[in-house]
């Protein structure tokens, strides 16, 4: 797969919800391994369009399509769970859904729960412990204490995931995305909630995914800092439509953005949004 | 001054506790003029009369009346010194019994194995026992529902009667026995658990609590009513006994077939088969366990956690739902049908009666009350609910209020059940913890 191919192409997107027109024809293109950022001001669309991308939402109109190394897919047509399991887009939640009663290691097995699912032979392999299946359990456990050691939590591996420290969450649930093998890596505001210093570290731990993973990354993000610091690519969101989309220098000087978002969002850029 | 202020605090709460009291005898005394203060008797010639015993009444409200007082007195005497309460008593007993969950299992295992050889031990004691085990065995198939995949099922009892009426059908029309029927009772309860789960599973909690409550009453009002198939209210029976590998505790067997007796060469004695069935069902109830236990290191079971956990998170990791569901509701209903499987052969005898609602509850409460995904709560509540009513038949008919107040009491002292540790299935760092002291960061 070529650098910089396409990886994510949007088409037209629409989505109503009844007479509310929350996404209008919304176009744009997210390229292999490039971190490509949406913003917008607070109810521009851009958790509709994670929805719809991700399948928790059936777009009213529009095309989305992915083409990714398990080839490609018109994620519009694919029920939600498939698209995380074929087509391999996995995202994170604004608001942290960790599976909270369960240990952080757990966490990251259920995210490989396709592979250890075949190894297990639907589970009777399984039960009476066949070899296959206790290697893919190994070897799950040691993709999990990889993406731990990524993002610094292999000493909480035991502990129950609701109990971590809010940053700490913030990137489990990106280590678990990681652990799913994704190829289009989707986060709904990363950073929100971390101090300046969680949120240079989410920026390294980012661009570590990026260059190592090769994947393509598509974030939602209000925290500038991490915006204009990692991303290769912006398109700025308002009410529903796009109104621009390039470099964040191209982005930082566009009168329409400057107007709609940038202006306001200046001065608090290194507050925390929720 | 300051003396008198703090003393004008403490007593403040006292109109508002007699407020309290009052209200609350107030609304005894509504519920209990009708119930305890009229009696209908016969007046003679067919006619009725009503006694009223307002004393009765009275009593009754001026002990609902100091005992709400009381209660209210204790608890802010409780509110004003935190330090030991009854809370943090059970949260350390749960540890201990957490902690030492393995030794506990051992020795429990080695007890109910040598329970008919113990010198207290009675005909009686063991049917009860089989009785209990009946229910842990139900409790840990649920648990699987409830416990782990967080699927509230009120409706439990009807895979217990598909169960049982399936080994009554196969014996009665088929000539089947107890070891033929039993692995094709657990395939169609669990085939049942798939009918009902596919439509129902979109819903979710109560609504699903609901749908499966009435699928429990489907089931029983079908097997009373289908009088050519199961017999209707009389019910099915001459169900055979298990055999022990083909050799019928009976006294006297027909023509050609030895007895376990004969085959041993020893006097035949009732308890022999009781002893039996007993352990024929502590077997199954292992099964169950080790089952129950083994599954949720397994990729199925950790998606059951992780969907009761957060059903959308699940969505966006690429796992199916649906499939995962329905595969928690077959599979808690595969046991069912075992353990009802079990019951009919033992009873010998089954009708829609022994599959009522209250059997559901009855199986709910020991999961809940037991703690939610808890083995050894399942046990330990099981033990509770079963022996106490049994314990309880010198009480007659306040037996159940007994049972309910006991319930109450749990709840109260432990609201998360009497073992609600979550145990991880897996870990990273063995028991004893990461290798670098400083933990969480």
């Amino acid at each position: 797969m070529p650098e910089s191919a396409a990886l994510l192409e949007v088409e037209h997107l629409t989505m109503r919800f009844g007479g509310l027109v929350a996404i209008e024809d919304l176009s744009f293109t997210a390229l292999h391994g490039e971190i490509t950022a949406m913003i917008g001001p607070n109810g521009a669309g851009k958790t509709t369009v994670f929805n719809c991308i991700t399948g928790f939402y059936k777009a009213s109109a529009g095309r989305i399509a992915l083409h990714g190394k398990r080839g490609d897919f018109l994620l519009e047509r694919m029920e939600g769970f498939r698209i995380a399991k074929l087509a391999g887009v996995a995202r994170t939640f604004q608001n942290i859904r960790l599976f909270a009663g369960m240990t952080a290691l757990e966490n990251l097995l259920v995210a490989q729960h396709e592979a250890l699912q075949r190894a297990s032979i639907f589970t009777i392999g399984g039960l009476v412990g066949l070899p296959g299946f206790r290697r893919a359990e190994s070897a799950a456990i040691e993709r999990a204490r990889h993406w731990l050691a990524k993002v610094g939590l292999v000493d909480c591996a035991d502990l129950a995931a609701g109990n971590l420290p809010y940053g700490a969450q913030r990137r489990l649930e990106i280590a678990r995305a990681m652990c799913t093998e994704p190829t289009l890596l989707c986060l709904d505001e990363p950073a929100a909630g971390l101090n300046p210093r969680e949120s240079h570290a989410l920026n390294r731990l980012l661009l570590d995914i990026r260059d190592e993973a090769k994947i393509g990354i598509l974030l939602i993000e209000h925290d500038m800092s991490v915006v204009m610091g990692i991303s290769d690519r912006i398109v700025v969101l308002d009410y529903g439509r796009k109104i621009a989309d390039g470099t964040p220098q191209a982005v930082r000087s566009d009168p329409a953005v400057i107007k709609a978002y940038l202006g306001e969002a200046e001065a608090t850029a290194d507050a925390t949004p929720c | 001054m300051a003396v008198a202020a703090t003393e004008a605090r403490a007593v403040a709460p006292a109109p508002k506790l007699l407020k309290d009291a009052a209200l609350t005898a107030l609304v005894a005394l509504v519920l209990a003029l009708p119930l305890i203060g009229l009696q209908t008797v016969d007046a003679g010639g067919g006619g009725l009369a009503i006694r009223t015993h307002f004393d009765r009444v009275a009593y009754g409200v001026a002990a609902v009346f100091l005992g709400r007082l009381l209660l209210g007195w204790w608890g802010a005497i409780r509110a004003a010194r935190p330090a030991r309460d009854a809370p943090a008593v059970a949260e350390r007993l749960g540890r201990i019994v957490s902690r030492f969950s393995h030794p506990l299992a051992i020795a429990g295992i080695a007890f109910a194995v040598a329970l008919p050889f113990l010198p207290f031990s009675s005909r009686y004691v063991v049917d009860l026992g089989t009785t209990v085990l009946i229910y842990v065995m139900l409790g840990w198939g649920l648990n699987i529902v409830v416990g782990l995949a967080g699927l509230l099922d009120l409706g439990y009892v009807a895979f217990y009667a598909v169960g049982a009426y399936t080994i009554g059908l196969l014996a009665r029309n088929f000539g089947f026995g107890f070891w033929e029927a039993l692995p094709l009772s657990g395939l169609v309860a669990a085939s049942f658990g798939l009918v009902l789960g596919f439509p129902v599973l979109r819903l979710r909690g109560d609504y699903l609590a609901i749908v499966t409550l009435g699928f429990g009453e489907i089931i029983r009002i079908v097997l009373t009513n289908w009088t050519a198939v199961t017999g209707g209210p009389n019910g099915i029976g001459d169900i055979p006994r298990p055999t022990f590998f083909g050799l019928p505790l009976e006294r006297s067997a027909p023509k050609g077939v030895t007895t376990f007796a004969q085959f041993f060469g020893i006097d035949f004695q009732a308890e022999h088969r009781v002893w039996f069935l007993y352990f024929v069902i502590l077997g199954l109830a292992l099964i169950t366990n080790f089952f129950a236990r083994r599954i949720r290191r397994l990729p199925i079971g950790r998606a059951w956690e992780a969907l009761r956990e957060d059903e959308i998170a699940c969505r966006a990791l690429g796992i199916n739902a649906t499939n995962t569901k329905l595969s928690a509701f077959a599979i808690g209903a595969m046991f069912g049908g075992f353990a009802g499987c079990f019951f009919g052969a033992r009873q010998g005898f089954i009708s829609p009666e022994s599959f009522s609602f209250m059997q559901s509850a009855i199986i709910l409460a020991i999961v809940v009350l037991g703690g939610m995904g808890s083995q050894m709560g399942v046990v330990l509540a099981a033990l509770v609910l079963i022996c106490l009513p049994e314990l309880g038949r010198g009480l007659a008919e306040f037996r159940m209020l007994a049972f309910g107040a006991a319930m109450v009491l749990i709840m109260v002292w432990r609201p998360g059940g009497l073992l609600s540790r979550r145990r991880p299935a897996i870990l990273l760092h063995g028991a004893a913890g990461p290798p670098s002291p400083q933990g969480a960061g």
